[in-house]
């Protein structure tokens, strides 16, 4: 988890470093304990102090760790030929290690041989069974493929090992959200929740996922859960809000004839439409009347 | 009485430096040792596995009022039932480790290793300091102490007229032992510091048992109480807007 200090600090160090003032490898140690993704500044100033023989050697033995966070930054940023240099320097030193022959696979997937590189990380897997970094890779070799259920498969099965990874099953809500796997879906971010109960984002993706699966009982989790997005993000998400109307119309509409049970949902609705209003005219006054005739047909209907 | 006693400046030369230096070295020798043994553990995927599923249960039981009652049970099933339930561990097949480190001729290797690293270089030492040095005393320390410490300075050494801060050689031994720790994490790095204290720690509390906390888990989960959480969201909410729209 990158914290609001961390953040600080990474800026003020990149803005340090892009205007010349040094500090470059700090920078770079501090994007690698983050794990944030600024392939091109890292490529650009990782590059400067590999380039440079005096600089390079005063790092030491860190030298070697750099190489390999500028070869991946520089897959990222599609220099294939500066990676490329990068894994051979590291080959040369390490012919044996497993780390670089995972630099190897991951080079031979950014150039979309995947053939190959499916072989190669399969080859890896054999050695390291548990290697989370290759199961991921491989998900996303099938992901590139555009083989989805490939792709399910295999994070399914990473899942039944490391099931408290988190991400892996951000990534399998995604990749069910776009198959429409909703119920499928909803689990995962269930999943989410629980293992991140105060993300206000798995609260309202969780929501849109149960209001798009319809229904009554789903419509009225899914505007509880739109409204712990509003008390988490102290009423600052818009679509949060959207959701809310959404799901009390909605509500409504079903429940047209039958006596209410739900005797506060107007008023939610209406505190939620003046929330959207207000922020609305505080900074896209130009759209006012767009929002107020969509409000319109929500409360009408 | 204690000033009757004075120490040879060659004890000093021939016991106490040598023995300093020869405890500093071994330990160093023991190090380097033990990192040429040392094999890369590969992790068993069944423990790994149980590792996660702990986390996941401990993640379920602290934020089962977030999610709705229904998938609530549903995993409580899916971690708790008494067929296949992830945390249930059926009576009997629970291994206790001691047979497991048998059957595993690999852990008993490693533990091997590991204690022949430790065990054959100590025992070598004491021997050789028994041998050589027994009953000297090595050094006095520069302020008195009391009788109780008589067992820790004066290993070795069966006189009780002797002045408490006199140190026996063997004592020297055993507070090198034990307290070099700083002077390796300083020349080894600070991680590397053959710790013999904690290594014995780690030998006494050897039977860690996975199977125990699963179950302690599933317990846990069968007594949890479902109450969902978000209904009282939706009043928080609420006043969350009002405070803004105003």
């Amino acid at each position: 988890m990158v914290t609001k200090t961390d953040e600080t600090q990474l800026n003020r160090l990149e803005n340090q470093v892009d205007n010349g003032g040094g500090g470059a490898w700090e920078y770079l140690c501090l994007v690698k304990k983050l794990k944030v993704r600024r392939p091109e500044k890292v490529l650009k100033h990782g590059l400067s102090i590999l380039n440079d023989p005096k600089k390079r050697s005063s790092l030491g033995p860190d030298e070697w760790t750099l190489y390999e966070q500028v070869s991946i930054a520089a897959m990222d940023c599609q220099c294939l030929d500066v990676a490329k240099d990068c894994i051979k320097v590291l080959q040369k030193k390490f012919p044996e290690s497993k780390r670089v022959g995972r630099l190897e696979a991951i080079l031979l997937e950014a150039k979309g041989l995947w053939a190959e590189a499916e072989k190669a990380y399969s080859g890896l897997l054999e050695d390291n069974p548990l290697d989370q970094v290759l199961h991921k890779r491989r998900v996303s070799i099938a992901k590139a493929q555009g083989d989805y259920s490939g792709a399910i498969d295999l994070l399914n099965k990473y899942l039944e090992i490391f099931m408290a990874d988190h991400d892996a099953w951000r990534e399998l809500a995604e990749i069910y959200i776009s198959l429409q796997m909703y119920k499928q879906a909803a689990f995962c971010y269930e999943e989410l929740i629980l293992s991140q109960p105060t993300v206000p984002l798995h609260h309202l993706a969780y929501a849109d996922v149960l209001y798009t699966l319809g229904g009554l009982e789903n419509l009225q989790t899914a505007k509880k859960y739109y409204a712990s997005t509003i008390d988490l993000t102290g009423g600052k998400n818009t679509r949060a809000l959207f959701g809310l109307c959404l799901c009390t119309s909605a509500i409504a509409q079903l429940t047209k004839g039958r006596n209410k049970e739900d005797k506060e949902g107007p008023e939610l609705q209406s505190l939620a439409a003046a929330a959207l209003e207000k922020d609305y005219k505080q900074r896209a006054p130009g759209k006012l009347p767009l929002l107020a005739s969509a409000l319109r047909s929500l409360k009408i209907s | 009485m204690a000033e009757d006693l004075v120490l040879d400046t060659a004890i000093r030369d021939w016991v106490l430096i040598p023995l300093s230096v020869v405890m500093v070295l071994i330990g160093i020798l023991r190090y380097f040792v033990s990192k040429l043994m040392r094999s890369s553990q590969v992790p068993d995927p069944k423990i790994v596995k149980e590792g996660q599923v702990i986390l996941r249960a401990r993640n379920l039981r602290a934020g089962a009022n977030f999610i709705p009652a229904k998938s609530f049970r549903a995993r409580r099933v899916y971690f708790s039932n008494e067929e296949n339930g992830l945390l249930y561990v059926p009576k009997g097949q629970a291994q206790n480790p001691q047979a497991q480190m048998f059957s595993d001729p690999n852990m008993a290797m490693d533990m091997m290793k590991k204690n022949l690293s430790m065990i054959i270089p100590q025992t070598l030492t004491f021997a050789w300091v028994n041998f050589f040095f027994s009953g000297f005393v090595a050094a006095k320390i520069p302020f008195p102490l009391t009788q109780r410490f008589r067992s820790m300075l004066q290993n070795g050494i069966d006189l009780s007229t002797v002045d408490v801060s006199y140190v026996s050689s063997r004592s020297w031994y055993f507070l090198n032992l034990f307290g070099l720790r700083g002077l390796f994490s300083l020349i080894l790095g600070e991680e590397n510091a053959t710790d013999d204290t904690q290594r014995m720690m780690q030998m006494s509390g050897f039977g860690f048992d996975p199977s125990k906390s699963l179950g302690a888990e599933k317990d846990g989960l069968d007594i949890l109480q479902h109450e969902w959480a978000l209904p009282k969201f939706e009043q928080r909410a609420e006043t969350v807007l009002r405070n803004l729209v105003r």
